[in-house]
């Protein structure tokens, strides 16, 4: 053993950390059994940030947190949705058995009041879930709200674009969402507290687009790219 | 019997202080002329005294905070006191601009005695930094004067009240100055001797209304009072005297007028949840602010909170002279009703209206809602977004088509070909009946780069997406 590595296990002020504390906290599932298999039994991580990281919409994000948001919202916890690039919309929540009087929408305007505003829906206790989708982000804030959601135990899912998945972050959970010609989504886990990154699965989103796949074609003009 | 009498020496004075953490020196000065009229005790060490010319009073004093004497301003602030007074006595009058009487006889009972009454009248005086004469007397006249010229006479016994009643100069009596004149040069020189002389000879030699005076005094003559009624809304005023320039510096004062307004409410038992918060500028339109909570709330603590919120968001338009809040809705408290007697889940619904009433506050009411669906083909009118205020339940409808979780706010034009067709069409046709007419083919189609899209194609043939599957 070299000289360097004896003088350091010598020093009281090294822990040698071979015993990992245990996960005390209720798991919140993600509701998909290869998503949750992956990220061992842990799913969305309370009382922590979350981040998911996309580059475009309309790739199954929202289908990914369905399950959380139906679960949360009958056990009469609110859910905010905060600073949003579209419009939630109200009759497919309703189809997807969410009730829709535990949902919140909030508009920022300044990128002051966004953390104002996440800050202050992580801290209360009556929060269940915040969703946001702020634009530009730094570490400093993130460490901020991270310690907002610890204070209040809330889940916190950011959508944030994927170019900031080579930055670090304090998040205790990223996704990486890219999607996949069959409708499927790949969701690569780029960190988890409390395990190994590095695990990937694919879920199978198809049902968004409904059961049955029919298209009736027309003698009408379709687009063809301009 | 007993009438009790409220004699502030110097209310403006004690009211400026009251809205001030500092110990600067306070004066007041005379209405016209510029002669100061009173001064407070740190302003009486540096030399400035009733008398003094504004001008060497400043001189005196470089940091003096003045206020102009205002008996319209006094009064009302006379009537602020009447409201706490109501909580501990009947039937109020006002003598503005300095004095409240009260009947001390009604509530004995309930205190034990006059002087329990009396210590909890210091008591509250003192919480509210405000110093009074108390006096009682046989007549309300009788006790007004006692205290006006500041007698220790806070008795139930009538001979004891007469005695001291007798001693009083005559010139203590709000007797006129010719007939004061007059008396003196009979000899005369305190009220004693003046009520010992024959009605009718008092009568005829001097005035009879100098004989109707006197036996006011000595209840020999009826004097009605007049009751107060407190006002159903609640009213708080603070000067400052020094305009105050940055937002921090009203909070004391506020704090203070909260305070009372928790008082009020719990008094009443009542909650409100909303607060008008008038803030008058020199020679500006005064500026409201309009708080609401979300929920019933009587906590100072709770209403100060918003405030602070509000003030930070809305900086203050002008330097501020003084600072009212109204409160005209009161609602009645109720208990709050647990569904499950056996829930160990803890109550969230206080920290619900605490955060919602934040979030408002800073952000405004029309940036929370809640979304609902509503019964119309159209897409862009098949949802709708309510405040949180109006509590909608919503019916549920098990026919629900199937649609995308996200609504594009305008269509925005389909300017790729998309890659796959999963399904449609699905034509929507309508709106004929309100002018925005929509006849639409719904395509549901993966775009390059594995979007999954809602677009549609209109009667001109243009496509357009109008949601994403997210």
């Amino acid at each position: 053993m070299s000289d360097l590595l004896n003088t350091l296990l010598h020093d009281t002020r090294l822990w040698r950390g071979h015993r990992q504390m245990a996960v005390t906290q209720t798991p919140e599932p993600t509701g998909f059994a290869s998503l949750d298999r992956e990220l061992g039994g842990a799913g969305w991580p309370r009382g922590a940030l979350s981040e998911c990281l996309l580059d475009r919409p309309g790739i199954g994000e929202l289908q990914l947190v369905l399950p959380l948001l139906q679960r949360l919202t009958a056990r009469q916890k609110y859910v905010f949705w905060v600073s949003l690039p579209f419009i939630p919309y109200a009759p497919a929540l309703a189809r997807a058995d969410i009730d829709l009087s535990q949902l919140v929408q909030i508009d920022t305007e300044s990128r002051s009041d966004l953390l104002w505003t996440l800050e202050n829906c992580l801290r209360s206790p009556a929060t269940g879930l915040v969703l946001a989708w702020p634009e530009k982000l730094a570490a400093r804030d993130i460490r901020r709200l991270q310690l907002a959601a610890e204070a209040g135990q809330s889940i916190c899912i950011l959508f944030r674009d994927r170019q900031q998945a080579s930055q670090s972050s304090p998040a205790a959970l990223r996704l990486e969402l890219t999607p996949d010609s069959q409708l499927g989504l790949q969701v690569n886990v780029l960190k988890r507290r409390g395990g190994w990154p590095g695990q990937s699965c694919r879920l199978d989103l198809a049902a968004r687009a409904g059961q049955d796949t029919t298209v009736i074609q027309g003698p009408w003009s379709r687009p063809s790219g301009n | 019997m007993p009438w009790l009498y409220l004699h502030f020496r110097h209310l403006l004075l004690d009211h400026i202080a009251r809205a001030h953490t500092t110990t600067a020196p306070l004066a007041v000065l005379c209405q016209g002329s510029r002669q100061v009229l009173q001064a407070c005790s740190r302003a009486r060490q540096l030399g400035v005294g009733p008398g003094t010319a504004f001008k060497t009073a400043l001189n005196l004093a470089p940091d003096l905070v003045v206020m102009q004497a205002d008996d319209d301003l006094q009064s009302r602030i006379l009537e602020q006191q009447a409201h706490w007074l109501y909580h501990c006595l009947d039937r109020i009058t006002l003598y503005p601009p300095d004095g409240l009487l009260a009947d001390a006889g009604s509530v004995r009972r309930l205190y034990g005695g006059l002087q329990p009454l009396r210590k909890r009248l210091q008591k509250t005086l003192d919480e509210r930094r405000l110093t009074a004469t108390l006096a009682t007397g046989p007549t309300p006249l009788a006790a007004r004067l006692l205290a006006r010229a500041g007698t220790d006479c806070f008795t139930e016994n009538p001979d004891e009240m007469t005695t001291r009643l007798g001693a009083l100069p005559l010139s203590a009596t709000e007797l006129e100055e010719p007939v004061l004149r007059r008396l003196n040069r009979l000899g005369l020189s305190t009220l004693a001797e003046v009520q010992q002389l024959p009605a009718a000879e008092l009568a005829r030699r001097l005035a009879p209304e100098t004989l109707s005076h006197i036996q006011r005094i000595y209840g020999q003559r009826p004097d009605p009072q007049t009751c107060w009624q407190p006002p159903s809304d609640f009213r708080q005023r603070a000067d400052f005297g020094l305009p105050v320039e940055k937002a921090e510096g009203l909070l004391f004062a506020l704090q203070r007028n909260l305070t009372e307004l928790e008082n009020e409410l719990r008094w009443r038992q009542q909650d409100t949840d909303s607060l008008l918060l008038i803030l008058h500028h020199y020679r500006k339109q005064p500026s409201r602010l309009q708080i609401r909570t979300t929920g019933p709330e009587h906590r100072a603590d709770a209403f100060l909170d918003l405030l602070r919120i509000r003030l930070e968001q809305h900086p203050l338009e002008a330097p501020v002279e003084a600072l009212e809040l109204r409160v005209t809705r009161f609602l009645d408290r109720h208990t709050t009703i647990t569904t499950d007697l056996l829930n160990d889940q803890p109550d969230t619904g206080e920290a619900w209206h605490t955060l919602i009433s934040r979030l408002q506050a800073r952000l405004g009411e029309q940036a929370l809602k809640h979304l609902a669906p509503a019964a119309d083909h159209r897409p862009e009118h098949a949802w709708q977004s309510h405040r949180l205020t109006s509590r909608r339940q919503a019916e549920p409808s098990d026919q629900l088509p199937l649609r995308p979780l996200w609504l594009l706010p305008h269509p925005a034009p389909l300017t790729v070909a998309p890659e796959e067709w999963l399904k449609g069409p699905e034509r929507i046709s309508g709106g004929w009946w309100d002018g925005q007419r929509v006849l639409r083919d719904y395509y549901i189609a993966r775009l390059p780069g594995d979007q999954l899209a809602w677009v549609y194609r209109d009667t001109h043939q243009g496509w357009f997406i109008h949601g994403w599957f997210g």
